[in-house]
């Protein structure tokens, strides 16, 4: 039943919020709503969890309920930021049908069906590419993301028929597998945005919607790399030559993308691009434990795929809740930004050390696993190279935070709470603003004042591309009370209230004119009190509270953000039984496992079924990570079926 | 008697061929329905109706989505690069090739449902190198299509999820296709910016912006992003 509240939530929802398309709370409330219902009901997926479409089922997992519901929360997280730091009206669908399409993939006991439900998972990230016709040498978004849905769409419906493995007319099925595996793995460091395909993924800023790389490079790419991980040591799990110089393929672009994506998240200035090359350097571990082959990598990888959901979208909404507070994402322009958001820089710790965790936390001994299993010990420094690498980028970003306030930065509000009798006047000012809103359009010859809601979203670029100041527009605001307006007006000006002041660049033009002469006793005809005076004590909660909400926009992004941040913390040191999901894996893990699996080389004695032949000795007193025995199939009582399509089990 | 599949699938490979070589994109869309129908059509046993019913609807989506991208009549197809009669060569030659190879044995498909899915994917191979979108989107779709034939071929019959699953990455890379194509409210703002001035008020726009000094310009991150000048401060 949850499986099928959280299907039907994130179809309505999507279908919803694209109705309410463009602007408007609806497609708000919608995208949000069916967010809020999916994570509920992925909270309620559990291993006894099925769903009967017609004579398939789709059968659910702790682990699938726990990926699920964190990366709807995820979502969830990333469209409250959005309410303050610029709502995409594209974002939530996309988001829900991604999820939708995920919750099939991972729930599927057939591959073809979990191969190709995460390949139209894939095509929803379409949605949030906005950026297509290519100018000044920008790169085509466009071009590139319909290219990489094909590429992901092709390489997993053909892994779909190679896994199920067809009786091939040639004896043995080696090119088969070795271009399925390379088909999987590249389309996966594709769409990650891997070095060398990582130029799309950096250009992200540019070419798609704010928020964008937590869809495109974080929860579609993990969830594909849990169905890539599935047939991992199964169907390719054969060590035959060619798999093998494959695997070798695989590793480089792992290491490449580990080592060259740190280092460019190390000296890129643009906070997007760091962001971006952030998420891709940790991508690749997921690309090493692919290249692994063996089953002791699933455990590991899928403990390490919550923590980088989790925390990577913090680190989405972080650099986004910077950009907003200060009005700028380069890095110069940001120089102090710590000295204002002081709970921001908290969240950028907590964010880093969700990813690097600590010697005996979980998802540090998930990392050292996976480089343990996928490298041959003397490319294993990798893993602390990582670690250095991810500190010295953290560190640069707290170091610039510290520093001189650059003018944005000083110019900015921060965090500092605004409460009172100022925030009173602020809401006076606020609620005059709105009524400026209705007013001025026909003073300054504005074409309608309903146009606004619809602007809010790339108001603050079309203010600030056009600054004329309307005539008639100190006409229109004589009234508005000094105090109040100063403090609004400044704001406005600045970065807080977005919703009016973005909404129209004439207004903004107009309150800054008009708070002026509002600072002037003398130029203003309506009698002035003083600031720290009481005012309308009367007056009811409600406008100030609106104010207080309104002019502590930041505080609020960042408690958010950080909020978002502790929760992944806490998923990466293990919480939310996310170890024991781990361990559990999806039900195609047991499909896969069920699968008639080549074993032209006969895998090594002993009691581990790992046999990579580059692996590293496991530690002493420690057979597997994160505490668990041994890389035992999935135990969930799940009616599995062998591989084959329609074949129900 | 010629079969049910067979049919299906010269009919596939039409829709196919006028799909990818369509200039016009009602054509195209008319194309890339005819060839998801029909494609539903090749399978042994026959599918279900619900299946087929999903199927159709499906593939009466994908063609709306597509349709109602281009009706504005801006954006239309580049059609063959190599010419139709060449397109329609290379189809026919890569379907005879499907129908006689056996590269898995036995199979566990109907072997017309082989040759259509080879000639599917050999079609749609030329498109998938240009820079067009709309050609790139509808080969994605007839590749996809080919594909999910050569895994009814070849594997087994296609269960009821399997056809809801195809149908949704048919649909989902048409709309993609269509959102693609489509001119967002990014490009339109940036219509904006320069709407009611002159060419040559443009073209100094552009020389002023690139001829100021960063100081004298500062520009934030967003507004830097979408292209848009900044306001005098």
């Amino acid at each position: 039943m949850s499986l099928f509240v959280f299907l039907v939530a994130c179809g309505g929802g999507t279908l919803l919020s694209l109705a309410a398309r463009p602007g408007g709370w609806f497609g708000k409330l919608a995208g949000i709503g069916g967010l809020l219902v999916a994570f509920v009901a992925a909270l309620l997926i559990r291993s006894g969890t099925h769903l009967t479409v017609g004579d398939m089922a789709l059968v659910g997992s702790a682990y699938s309920g726990l990926f699920l519901a964190c990366a709807t929360a995820s979502g969830l997280l990333i469209c409250v930021v959005a309410l303050a730091a610029g709502w995409s009206d594209e974002f939530a669908p996309a988001a829900l049908a991604s999820f939708a399409g995920l919750a099939v993939a991972l729930t599927a006991t057939d591959s073809g069906v979990a191969l190709a439900a995460g390949a139209a998972a894939t095509t929803a990230g379409a949605l949030v590419i906005a950026k297509g016709v290519p100018g000044n040498g920008a790169p085509d978004g466009r071009l590139a993301e319909i290219r990489t849905i094909g590429l992901v769409a092709v390489a997993f419906m053909f892994a779909g028929i190679a896994t199920a493995r067809p009786p091939w007319s040639n004896p043995g099925d080696s090119p088969v597998l070795v271009l399925t595996f390379l088909g999987v793995a590249v389309a996966l460091a594709v769409r990650s945005g891997a070095v060398p395909f990582h130029v799309p993924a950096s250009h992200l800023g540019r070419t798609a919607r704010v928020f964008a790389p937590a869809l495109l490079l974080v929860w579609i790419p993990a969830g594909l790399g849990l169905l890539a991980m599935s047939w991992s040591a199964t169907v390719f799990g054969n060590h035959n030559e060619w798999l093998n110089n494959a695997g070798v393929i695989v590793q480089l672009i792992a290491i490449a993308t580990i080592v060259l994506g740190g280092l460019a998240a190390l000296v890129h200035d643009e906070l997007e691009e760091v962001v971006a090359y952030s998420i891709v350097a940790d991508a690749g571990f997921v690309l090493l434990a692919l290249a692994a082959r063996t089953d002791a990598a699933a455990e590991p990888v899928r403990l390490w795929l919550l923590a980088f959901v989790a925390a990577k979208t913090g680190l989405v909404a972080w650099a986004a809740a910077v950009s907003h507070a200060f009005g700028t994402s380069n890095l110069a322009g940001l120089r102090g930004w710590l000295r204002r958001t002081p709970l921001l820089g908290l969240a950028l710790v907590a964010i880093v050390v969700a990813t690097l965790g600590w010697p005996g936390s979980a998802v540090y001994e998930a990392r050292s696993t996976i480089i343990r299993l996928a490298l041959p010990g003397s490319l294993q420094l990798l893993f602390l190279a990582s670690i250095v690498v991810t500190i010295a980028y953290g560190g640069r970003l707290l170091l610039l935070g510290v520093l001189e306030p650059a003018a944005d930065v000083a110019a900015a509000r921060g965090e500092r709470p605004h409460w009172g009798y100022a925030s009173a006047g602020a809401a006076e000012a606020t609620a005059d603003l709105d009524l400026a809103v209705a007013g001025l359009p026909a003073a300054a010859g504005l074409p309608a004042a309903a146009g606004l809601p619809a602007a809010a979203e790339s108001a603050d670029t079309t203010a600030e591309a056009t600054p004329a100041t309307p005539p008639g527009a100190d006409a229109t605001l004589p009234g508005v009370a000094a105090v109040g307006l100063e403090e609004g007006a400044a704001t406005t000006r600045r970065h807080g209230s977005r919703a009016a002041a973005a909404a129209n660049p004439t207004l903004a033009a107009a309150v800054a004119a008009a708070s002026e002469p509002a600072s002037e006793p003398a130029s203003t005809p309506e009698p002035e009190p003083a600031p720290d005076a009481p005012r309308k004590e009367s007056s009811p909660w409600g406008p100030r509270l609106a104010a207080t909400w309104r002019f502590n926009r930041t505080l609020e992004v960042s408690l958010v953000v950080i909020a978002g941040a502790s929760l992944a913390a806490i998923l990466a040191f293990g919480g939310f039984n996310a170890r024991a999901a781990s361990h559990s894996g999806i039900p195609l893990d047991k499909a896969a496992h069920a699968a008639p699996t080549p074993t032209l080389v006969p895998p090594p004695p002993g009691p581990s079924p790992t046999p990579q032949p580059t692996l590293a000795p496991f530690p002493s007193g420690s057979a597997l990570p994160s505490g668990s025995a041994a890389p035992t199939p999935v135990p969930t009582p799940v009616p599995t079926s062998a591989p084959n399509r329609g074949d129900t089990g | 008697m010629i079969q049910l599949t067979v049919v299906g699938a010269v009919a596939a490979v039409i829709g196919g061929v006028v799909a990818i070589t369509g200039r016009d994109s009602r054509l195209v869309a008319a194309g890339l329905f005819l060839a998801m129908v029909a494609a539903s059509l090749v399978s042994s046993p026959e599918p279900t109706y619900t299946a087929l019913v999903f199927r159709v609807l499906g593939a009466l989506l994908a063609a709306y989505l597509l349709w109602a991208a281009t009706r504005n009549g801006s954006i239309s197809s580049e059609g063959s690069y190599i010419g139709v009669p060449a397109e329609v060569v290379a189809a026919a030659a890569a379907f005879c090739v499907g129908w006689y190879v056996v590269p898995v044995k036995p199979l566990a498909g109907p072997l017309a449902a082989q040759a259509a899915g080879i000639a599917l994917v050999v079609l749609a191979l030329g498109p998938l190198a240009g820079r067009n979108i709309l050609r790139g989107g509808v080969a994605l779709a007839v590749i996809a299509l080919g594909i999910s034939l050569l895994m009814e071929a070849w594997t087994a019959p296609a269960s009821s999820l399997d056809q809801i699953v195809t149908t949704a990455v048919m649909v989902g890379i048409v709309g993609a296709t269509g959102l693609l194509i489509a001119p967002t409210d990014v490009d339109l703002a940036d219509d904006v910016e320069t709407e009611g001035l002159a060419d040559e008020e443009v073209a100094g726009q552009a020389v002023s912006e690139t001829d100021t000094e960063p100081e004298a310009l500062p520009a934030t991150g967003r507004a830097r992003r979408l292209g848009v000048r900044e306001p005098h401060r």
